[in-house]
C-alpha cells in the first residue's frame, strides 16, 4: 500500500511548482548573500574579515555536503536498509558539489593573484610575528612539499573532482534504477562505496588539513580530519531531519516515513555527537597534557591575549564544550526528542548553528592584531560569516531543489525499499 | 482442580488473529498478561498497550553514578590521599579525570543496563507455568497464545474466558501453577 503511494507521489506532486518557486528564492537569497559578502570585500578598510569569513562560509557548506556523501556510501557498503528512504535527499544534495566548486575559484584566484593573503604560507616573505620571513623559517621549508601553491591547487581540484565524481556515479545508478529496476545498479553502487570511502576520508582529511589547519601551518594534529568529519557527518544528519520533516509537512513524506526512521537518524545524530566530543576533547587532552608550546600555541591563541587576559575565543570555546556536546549530548538521550518532529526539528538547528560556531573557531582567530592576538569572534566578520553562509547555503538550496523534481521522491526499485518502508525498531 | 491455577491460555492460529485478540485484552483493562509467538511481531507492543521500556532510565542513573565515580576517585586520590604533583599539572583536574570517568560512565551503563533488564523480565527463570502446558512447543513453531494470569485484578475465570473466546481464541484451558 505504501509502496503504490511512493510510487505515484512523484507524480502528484502536492506542489511540484512551489518547489521551482522556492528554487528560485533560493537562489536569489543566495546571490544576495554572495554580492553584499563581494561588497563587504570590497569596501571594507581590511579585506582579510569578509574574505576569511567566506572561507568558513565554504567550509561549512563543503562539510555538509561531504557529511552526505560519506552516509550514502556509508549506506551503500553496509547494505542498510532503513536509510533508503531519505537517501534519495542526500542524492539530490550532491548535484551541488560543482556550484561548491565554482564558488571556490575565487579563493583559489586569490591564491595565485595575492599569495599570502588567506593562507600566511602562500607567500615566503610573510614576516612571522617575531621570528623572520616564512620562507627562512625551518618549519615551513620543511613542509614545503606539502605546503605550495601548485600542491594546494592541484590537491582542491583533485578533492572537488573526487566528490563530483562519487556524486555523479552515486546519482546515475540510483536515479536509473528507478525506471530499469536492474540490481545492477545497486552492485555498481557497492563498488562505488568501497573505492569512495578510502577517498571520501583522505580527501576529507587532506581538504580540512589544506583548507583550514594550514592557516597556522606550524600547528600540527593528527585529530584533525577525523575532528572535521565528525562535523561533516553531524551536519549532513541534521539537515537530513530537516529535509525529512519539511517533506513530511509539505506532504510528501506522508506514509513514507514512519517514527523509526526519525528515531534511526535521532540515534546516529546522538552517536556523532559523542564522536565530535571524542574527537574533540582528545585533540585538546593530548596537547594539554603534553603541554609542549608548538602545540599549545594554537591553543592559546582562543583562550588568552598576549598579556594573558583572557580573550573571546576562551568563551566560544565554552560555548563548543556546552552547545556543540552537552546540550545535544542530554537532549538527544531522550526517545522522546528523537521522534517527535517539533522536538527534534530545533536541536538540528541548533547543531548546524554551532558546527558554524566550530568552523568560526578554527579558522577565524588565524585574523590576529598588531600583537599577535587573536581579533575578537564578536565584530562585523560574524556579518560577513552570515551573509556567506546564505550566499553558499542558497545556491546548495536551490541546487538541491532543482535536482528535486528530476528523480522520484524515493528509490522506489530499491531492493530494500520494502523493507525500509516498514522500517521497525 | 484443586491445584492454584496460573491463568487462561488461548491459542490463535495467525498473527491478525493474535494482533487483534490483543488489542482486545488491553482494551478490557487487563495488565498481567502476554503474548506468546514464534517470531517478533512487528507492533504487538502497542496492540498489548506496553509502554516504551524504563531500560533507559536505569542506564542513564548507572551512566551518572559511573562518571561521578570516575570523577570522585581522581579528585580523592591526587588532592587527598596521595598529593603529587606530575608533569607541572594540577593536583586535580577535569581535564585527566575525563578519561577515566568517560571509562566509567560506559562500565556503569552498561552494566546498569544488563543489571536493570535482567531485573525488570526476571531472567533468568527456571521454571514457567506455561512451560507446562502440552501445546506450548506449537508457540515456537506455527501457533499463537495468549496468556492471562489470575492475579491480574481484572481476571475472573468466567468473564475472562469469554473475553478470550469472543476474541477468537481456541482451546482456552486453564493453566497449572
Amino acid at each position: 500500500m505504501s509502496s503504490t503511494y511512493a510510487a505515484t507521489a512523484s507524480a502528484a506532486l502536492p506542489s511540484e511548482n512551489s518547489t521551482a518557486a522556492t528554487a528560485t528564492k533560493a537562489l536569489t537569497v543566495g546571490l544576495v548573500g554572495l554580492a553584499v559578502t563581494a561588497l563587504g570585500a570590497a569596501i571594507m578598510p581590511d579585506r582579510h574579515g569578509p574574505v576569511m569569513s567566506y572561507l568558513v562560509g565554504i567550509t561549512f557548506c563543503t562539510s555538509i555536503l561531504i557529511g552526505m556523501l560519506m552516509l550514502i556510501l556509508i549506506h551503500h557498503i553496509v547494505d542498510a536498509s532503513w536509510s533508503v528512504v531519505i537517501r534519495r535527499q542526500f542524492e539530490h544534495a550532491l548535484s551541488a558539489f560543482k556550484w561548491l566548486f565554482v564558488l571556490f575559484i575565487p579563493l583559489l584566484v586569490l591564491a595565485w593573484v595575492k599569495p599570502g593573503f588567506v593562507w600566511p604560507w602562500m607567500d615566503l616573505t610573510h614576516e612571522l610575528h617575531g621570528h623572520g620571513t616564512v620562507g627562512a623559517d625551518i618549519l615551513y621549508q620543511k613542509k614545503s612539499g606539502f605546503l605550495n601553491l601548485n600542491m594546494f591547487t592541484g590537491m582542491t581540484l583533485a578533492f572537488f573532482a573526487s566528490w563530483v565524481w562519487l556524486s555523479a556515479r552515486l546519482r546515475k545508478a540510483s536515479f536509473t534504477q528507478d525506471s530499469d529496476g536492474d540490481i545492477k545498479w545497486t552492485f555498481m553502487n557497492r563498488k562505488t562505496a568501497a573505492l569512495g570511502l578510502p577517498i571520501g576520508a583522505l580527501t576529507l582529511s587532506f581538504a580540512a588539513i589544506y583548507w583550514v589547519k594550514s592557516l597556522e601551518y606550524h600547528w600540527f594534529s593528527t585529530m584533525y580530519g577525523v575532528w572535521f568529519f565528525a562535523n561533516c557527518v553531524r551536519g549532513a544528519l541534521a539537515v537530513g531531519v530537516i529535509i525529512m520533516i519539511w517533506l513530511w509537512n509539505r506532504g510528501d513524506y506522508k506514509g513514507v516515513l514512519n517514527t523509526n526512521h526519525f528515531y534511526s537518524i535521532g540515534m546516529l545524530a546522538f552517536a556523532f555527537t559523542v564522536f565530535w566530543a571524542y574527537i574533540t576533547f582528545s585533540q585538546y587532552f593530548l596537547i594539554w597534557n603534553a603541554n609542549v608550546p608548538e602545540e599549545t600555541f594554537w591553543y592559546n591563541l582562543r583562550e588568552v591575549n598576549h598579556d594573558g587576559s583572557t580573550n573571546q575565543w576562551w568563551y566560544v570555546g565554552l560555548v563548543l564544550l556546552f552547545g556543540h556536546f552537552f546540550v545535544p549530548f542530554l537532549y538527544l538521550l531522550s526517545y522522546k526528542h528523537k521522534v517527535v518532529h517539533s522536538k527534534i526539528k530545533p536541536i538540528m538547528w541548533w547543531i548546524l548553528a554551532v558546527i558554524l560556531v566550530d568552523m568560526c573557531y578554527n579558522i577565524m582567530p588565524v585574523l590576529k592584531d598588531g600583537h599577535g592576538d587573536s581579533l575578537p569572534f564578536i565584530s562585523l566578520n560574524l556579518l560577513w560569516v552570515f551573509t556567506s553562509v546564505v550566499g553558499i547555503g542558497g545556491v546548495c538550496v536551490w541546487s538541491y531543489l532543482k535536482s528535486f523534481p528530476t528523480a522520484k521522491l524515493i528509490p522506489i526499485r530499491d531492493p530494500r525499499i520494502s523493507e525500509s518502508l516498514t522500517h521497525h525498531e | 482442580m484443586a491445584a492454584p491455577s496460573y491463568g487462561l491460555i488461548a491459542t490463535f492460529d495467525t498473527t491478525p488473529d493474535l494482533y487483534h485478540a490483543a488489542e482486545k485484552v488491553r482494551d478490557a483493562g487487563y495488565r498481567n498478561w502476554d503474548c506468546i509467538t514464534p517470531f517478533p511481531v512487528h507492533g504487538l507492543d502497542k496492540a498489548m498497550g506496553l509502554p516504551r521500556s524504563i531500560v533507559p532510565r536505569i542506564s542513564l542513573a548507572g551512566g551518572i553514578i559511573g562518571f561521578c565515580t570516575g570523577m570522585s576517585m581522581i579528585w580523592w586520590t591526587g588532592e587527598v590521599d596521595y598529593q603529587l604533583i606530575v608533569g607541572g599539572k594540577p593536583l586535580f583536574s577535569p581535564m585527566f579525570a575525563f578519561p577515566v570517568s568517560y571509562e566509567l560512565t560506559i562500565l556503569f551503563t552498561a552494566f546498569a543496563t544488563i543489571g536493570g533488564m535482567l531485573f525488570l523480565n526476571g531472567l533468568p527463570m527456571h521454571y514457567h507455568a506455561v512451560l507446562k502446558y502440552e501445546h506450548i512447543r506449537r508457540g515456537m513453531d506455527d501457533q499463537f497464545f495468549i496468556v492471562i494470569e489470575t492475579r491480574d485484578p481484572r481476571f475472573n475465570l468466567a468473564n475472562t474466558k469469554a473475553l478470550l473466546e469472543k476474541a477468537g481464541g481456541k482451546n482456552i484451558s486453564e493453566l497449572e501453577a
